[in-house]
């Protein structure tokens, strides 16, 4: 009898265990169970420069949505944008690569447009920006000066 | 039996070519390069170099740009969010303000032009809306990437944003704007951009 507690509380330990992994792994991925609540739109660029799945999407520097997606689609980058629910954005908002720092991590911002029409579900952001290479636009810099 | 065959395939045909000869690719490219031409050839004219001539010659410059170039839509995506709120009057306004300040920052790179050739390296157009990409070679053997967006209007297809080397002029302004007016007001905005084109 007592023994048979003792297996019993090593089980569920063991239970307790695995949730709590499976939820780390949830949260630290960054996944969705049951879809989340958003919707989706999708917007291309002619260089990803470096975006990745779950990379940031932000207006004002606030987090509005991730990368869902990154495929090749007419030799240009078409990038499925997640976002979260009740954030409209307008037909001629702009979405444009950016680098956090110089360094830094890549992500997408979108500057807010002032079309009374909003992007419905599934429909695209026509006007977007490719990542700066900041390298090349200094070393132009610096030979147009010599 | 044949006649009917015949019937249809003809009637396919011209719903084709019906269909395809509205989106006749090349026309927001041709557009482009001829306004660029016409630039180009008021800037080589050879009685147009000297320098009482200046004045003039900006005059020409500009009303060829102003065939192609939407103004009023450049500052209403500019301004975003801030547009709506203008009344007709100053939308008017700031239309002409904005024309003014970007007159005063590409005129003199226009004017001093350096180069070699300009490559139309294609377009992609979506309903009414085309992006045109052509490149610049320099004088210095450089080269510098433009992206017209145009937007048609009839049979025109005019410019509401153009992106030198990934960066976007309206993008660029938008941000700019926005905290302006932001930290203080659309007046301020107007103020400083007054400022600016009296100082020239």
């Amino acid at each position: 009898m007592k023994k048979y507690n003792i297996e019993l509380a090593v089980g569920l330990f063991v239970l307790a265990g695995i949730f709590c992994l499976g939820y780390l792994s949830i949260k630290l991925g960054k996944m969705e169970i049951v879809g989340g609540k958003g919707y989706e739109i999708y917007a291309t660029f002619s260089n990803s420069g470096g975006v990745k799945q779950g990379s940031n999407i932000v207006i004002a520097g606030v987090e509005v949505g991730r990368v869902k997606s990154i495929s090749l689609e007419n030799y240009q980058a078409r990038i499925v944008l997640s976002l979260i629910q009740g954030v409209k954005i307008q037909e001629d908002a702009i979405a444009s690569i950016k680098t956090k720092g110089l360094v830094g991590e890549k992500y997408i911002e979108i500057t807010p447009g002032g079309s009374e029409k909003f992007i419905s579900p599934g429909g695209r952001i026509r006007e977007t920006q490719s990542s700066v290479d900041l390298e090349e636009l200094i070393s132009k810099l610096v030979f147009e000066k010599i | 039996m044949i006649h009917t065959f015949l019937l249809q395939v003809f009637l396919l045909l011209s719903l084709i070519i019906g269909i395809t000869i509205p989106a006749f690719a090349g026309e927001p490219q041709e557009q482009l390069r001829q306004t660029t031409d016409k630039v180009l050839a008021i800037l080589s004219d050879p009685a147009l170099k000297s320098q009482n001539k200046v004045k003039e010659r900006r005059e020409l410059i500009l009303k060829v740009v102003d065939e192609r170039f939407d103004w009023e839509e450049m500052a209403r995506r500019s301004l975003a969010r801030h547009w709506a709120q203008r009344s007709p009057e100053e939308k008017q306004e700031f239309t002409h303000l904005f024309k003014e300040l970007l007159e005063r920052v590409y005129m003199d790179k226009v004017e001093g032009y350096s180069w070699n050739k300009i490559a139309y390296e294609g377009e992609h157009i979506d309903g009414d809306y085309a992006a045109v990409k052509v490149k610049v070679y320099t004088a210095k053997d450089q080269t510098i990437q433009v992206e017209y967006r145009t937007r048609k209007k009839g049979t025109q297809w005019f410019v509401y944003d153009f992106i030198i080397e990934g960066v976007g002029l309206v993008n660029n302004y938008r941000t700019q704007f926005n905290e302006i007016i932001l930290k203080s007001s659309y007046q301020e905005l107007v103020k400083r951009l007054k400022t600016k084109s009296t100082q020239n």
